[in-house]
């Protein structure tokens, strides 16, 4: 029998060999996929988090682990998707246009798909029409746009606008993130969460996406 | 006038320059660049000790070498002498006379990673505690080779990846050439960063509008904002950059 407690310390320690490898071992033995997702995985990237905001992990801790998770997840993705499960929400993730920082953008994109989250990433100096296009195709609820710069801030503005020009706002929720923004900066522009890091901004995704879909 | 100036080492050339031509009569104290990568509040709290230990009795006003950097200057107060800063986003508009200069610059020309005689030849020398904790908060500074030693072989190449792929997305470096260089060093240098990376290189001429006006006293409005005893530097999200924001003590 696999051992899965094995898998949620591999996640916890960012060890991408042993997450694979246990994961591989457990599918083997038939082990149910959402299972290993929601009773092991999440529950590490959850303490992960934790211990990210308790600043016992950084940035490189929480890599490794993000890492650790895209790996076993990657195995699991096809039999999600054979046994028709529903990801937590649909998320379009970018850096805004003339931004080219992306570390922080693919930490919350890995955790975002750590925490059941279907992401479409589409990388740095993302100019806002193509977030407008990825959200249609898609058919995304949650757009999280990231800039490291005050002087690219501005885009922030522009893709929320582009966003509300298209006639998608009112079916998206909007978060915005990285070094320079502010919750103060979030409201001014109109959008509708600040995620101060990375653990933050998955659980604002998530109550977020719990809110609206009770809302309808 | 008596001031003071607090300024970033990174244009510690450029400002002992227009220093040594002003009119008044300034005392300059300048910081480490390594407070830029502590980023956003530490940077301030580091900015704030400085202001708050100035004699106010001595000085007329504090003249900041800074710009909003990152939010490194955001909610600096005054205390009982006002503040003065340039509205700009960072040492790269300083460097180049204007805001507006800067802003067109950056919009034409996207990937561009910048280069000066500070950017060159000053390091991050925070202390080894401080230093220590900003590399382990970002993962940033760390050479392959420490990152291995902490993180294993695998892991550590991996990080080190990580940590640095947002400069696979540079097309080129802009060296800001000031006139103040001695020779050809820091161009040499910066050519060989950009040939190293696969950058594109190109000089051109820095301004030193912004450093002049600062410390000659010439605070117009357009370009400077200063914050009076009882507020505090606040970002304002357009093309002002900065704005005043009331801070009671």
């Amino acid at each position: 029998m696999a051992d899965l407690q094995k898998l949620y310390e591999a996640v916890l320690n960012g060890d991408n060999k042993t997450a694979v490898a246990v994961t591989k071992e457990a599918l083997a033995e038939n082990a149910d996929p959402i299972e290993l997702i929601q009773k092991y995985m999440i529950p590490a990237m959850a303490e992960v988090g934790k211990r990210f905001e308790c600043e016992e992990y950084f940035v490189p801790e929480l890599l490794l682990s993000a890492r650790a998770m895209k790996g076993a997840l990657e195995l699991l993705r096809p039999l999600l998707a054979e046994k028709g499960a529903e990801p937590t929400g649909r998320v379009v993730i970018g850096t805004v246009k003339g931004d080219l920082h992306d570390i922080g953008k693919n930490l919350v994109a890995s955790l975002l798909e750590g925490g059941g989250f279907e992401v479409t990433d589409l990388g740095a100096d993302v100019p806002p029409e193509k977030f407008v296009e990825a959200v249609q195709l898609r058919n995304a609820n949650v757009v999280c746009l990231s800039a490291l710069l005050t002087v690219t801030m501005p885009a922030m503005r522009t893709t929320i606008e582009a966003l509300k020009n298209a006639g998608l706002r009112d079916r998206v929720k909007v978060l915005v993130g990285g070094a320079p923004v502010t919750p103060q900066f979030a409201k001014e522009i109109g959008a509708d969460g600040y995620g101060e890091n990375a653990s933050v901004a998955v659980n604002l995704a998530r109550d977020m996406v719990k809110a609206s879909s009770h809302a309808c | 006038m008596r001031l003071k100036l607090i300024g970033c080492e990174v244009i510690l050339r450029e400002l002992s320059f227009v220093l040594s031509r002003s009119p008044h009569t300034i005392d300059a104290e300048f910081l480490p660049k390594g407070l830029h990568d502590l980023g956003g509040s530490k940077m301030r709290d580091r900015l704030q000790e400085v202001v708050d230990a100035t004699d106010p009795q001595r000085y007329e006003a504090i003249l900041l070498g800074y710009a909003l950097c990152g939010n490194g200057a955001l909610g600096l107060r005054a205390r009982a002498i006002p503040l003065v800063i340039p509205r700009a986003h960072d040492c790269i508009a300083l460097l180049m006379g204007s805001r507006r200069r800067y802003q067109e610059y950056f919009d034409a020309n996207p990937g561009v990673y910048f280069r000066s005689t500070g950017w060159l030849e000053r390091g991050r020398d925070l202390d080894q505690t401080t230093m220590q904790q900003t590399r382990s908060l970002t993962g940033a500074g760390y050479a392959l080779q420490e990152l291995v030693d902490k993180y294993g072989e695998e892991n550590g190449r991996y990080l080190f990846e990580q940590l640095h792929t947002y400069r696979r997305h540079y097309q080129q470096l802009t060296y800001i050439e000031t006139g103040l260089e001695p020779d050809g060093r820091f161009e040499e240098d910066a050519r060989r960063e950009a040939q190293e990376h696969g950058w594109r290189f190109t000089k051109i001429l820095g301004d030193f509008q912004l450093f002049e006006r600062l410390v000659d006293g010439d605070w117009d409005p357009d370009h400077f904002l200063v914050v009076p005893p009882g507020y505090a530097i606040g970002v304002s999200y357009d093309e002002q950059i900065v704005r005043l924001e009331e801070a009671p003590e």
